[in-house]
């Protein structure tokens, strides 16, 4: 096993934490309820610390700065998942989108508990200990909303059917996965998403919530197709858009010191 | 005007076992566990904390500020203040 195959795991998993905070942040001044513009705030930040923990830990591996990543990568060269770069929508997708991430991020997070690379191994405890309340509160939000009233109900079930396969995008393999996985680091993109889709749907439907999927016993049918193309930098203009925007400042004086 | 956000708890917090938990705000909520999870992202994150009580704003009795002879002195009555003693703060 080869560095750069971690290494580009690693920028994958970070990609996706540092715009997917970007877009939690967008709700910043704007959320249609106070503590909620505060809980994504928080929300916002934690998902860039975590971005900034693995861009670190894939530059000991030989990686680039984590400024270099963030702030001066051009965006064709991010692989974070299509999902994440979406426009944040209404809340209704907003809330969605999150507690689909946050399902997926536990189980991947899971999984490394077992990863042969210990560094990884210990991140991934670190970053579930807070991830396990982003879930709490994003799994509360479908809970409530998905039955609350007829709008709220609409709203949530037209979120689903957008973000569903987008979401699964988060499962697109990275290139050198396969061997990751041969040397005991990484688990099967396939099993994670199995183990996702047995988080998530039966948490849907008790929500009163339908996704495009069926689970039969320990195989599934999907319905939808998955939103890949992220992971191999086939990337839509939405991207452009917010790394263009979150790169504005940075790029007004490269290497400054606040 | 009416509130048009959700109903209102108010947060006590504990900094130390042992110590009284404190009133420190008021948040939104649609039930009591989103309530101590929107107190915790407020007043936790930056004050140490152990422990959170919520509790409906419309369930706490209170007294009338427009009845000042609720807890009125009108005669001496400081035989009764404790003033003969220190009491130590509990650890």
């Amino acid at each position: 096993m080869s560095n750069d195959s971690l290494i580009s795991y690693l920028t994958a998993l970070a990609d996706d934490e540092f715009i997917l905070g970007h877009r939690d942040s967008e709700w910043t001044g704007y959320a249609p309820i106070l503590e909620e513009d505060i809980a994504f705030s928080n929300i916002a930040q934690d998902e860039i610390g975590h971005a900034l923990a693995l861009y670190e830990l894939a530059q000991s591996l030989g990686g680039k700065h984590p400024d270099a990543m963030g702030f001066e990568r051009p965006w064709k060269e991010f692989a974070c998942s299509r999902f994440v770069t979406y426009p944040k929508g209404d809340f209704a997708y907003t809330v969605v989108r999150q507690y689909l991430y946050d399902a997926a991020e536990q189980v991947r997070m899971k999984a490394h508990a077992a990863s042969a690379f210990v560094p990884l191994r210990n991140l991934s405890e670190k970053i579930l200990a807070e991830e396990a309340y982003h879930l709490m509160h994003s799994k509360g939000l479908v809970e409530r909303l998905g039955n609350a009233t007829e709008e709220s109900h609409r709203r949530m079930q037209a979120a689903v059917d957008t973000a569903f396969p987008q979401a699964l995008g988060l499962f697109e393999p990275v290139q050198g996965t396969e061997k990751l996985v041969e040397a005991g680091v990484a688990r099967p993109e396939s099993e994670l998403m199995h183990a996702w889709l047995e988080a998530v749907v039966p948490t849907l439907e008790s929500s009163g919530l339908q996704s495009p999927v069926r689970i039969k016993g320990s195989t599934y049918e999907l319905s939808c197709k998955p939103g890949y193309g992220g992971r191999v930098g086939n990337h839509t203009e939405h991207l452009e858009q917010i790394v263009a925007d979150l790169q504005h400042v940075y790029k007004m004086a490269p290497g400054g010191n606040w | 005007m009416s509130d048009t956000q959700w109903e209102t708890y108010e947060v006590f917090h504990q900094s130390r076992r042992g110590k009284p938990h404190e009133h420190v705000g008021s948040v939104h909520a649609p039930d009591p566990q989103m309530a101590l999870q929107m107190a915790r992202d407020q007043f936790a994150r930056r004050l140490e904390c152990v422990s959170l009580w919520v509790v409906r704003s419309k369930d706490i009795t209170q007294t009338d500020y427009q009845d000042p002879n609720f807890f009125a002195r009108s005669f001496d009555k400081s035989y009764r203040d404790p003033k003969a003693f220190d009491a130590p703060e509990k650890e």
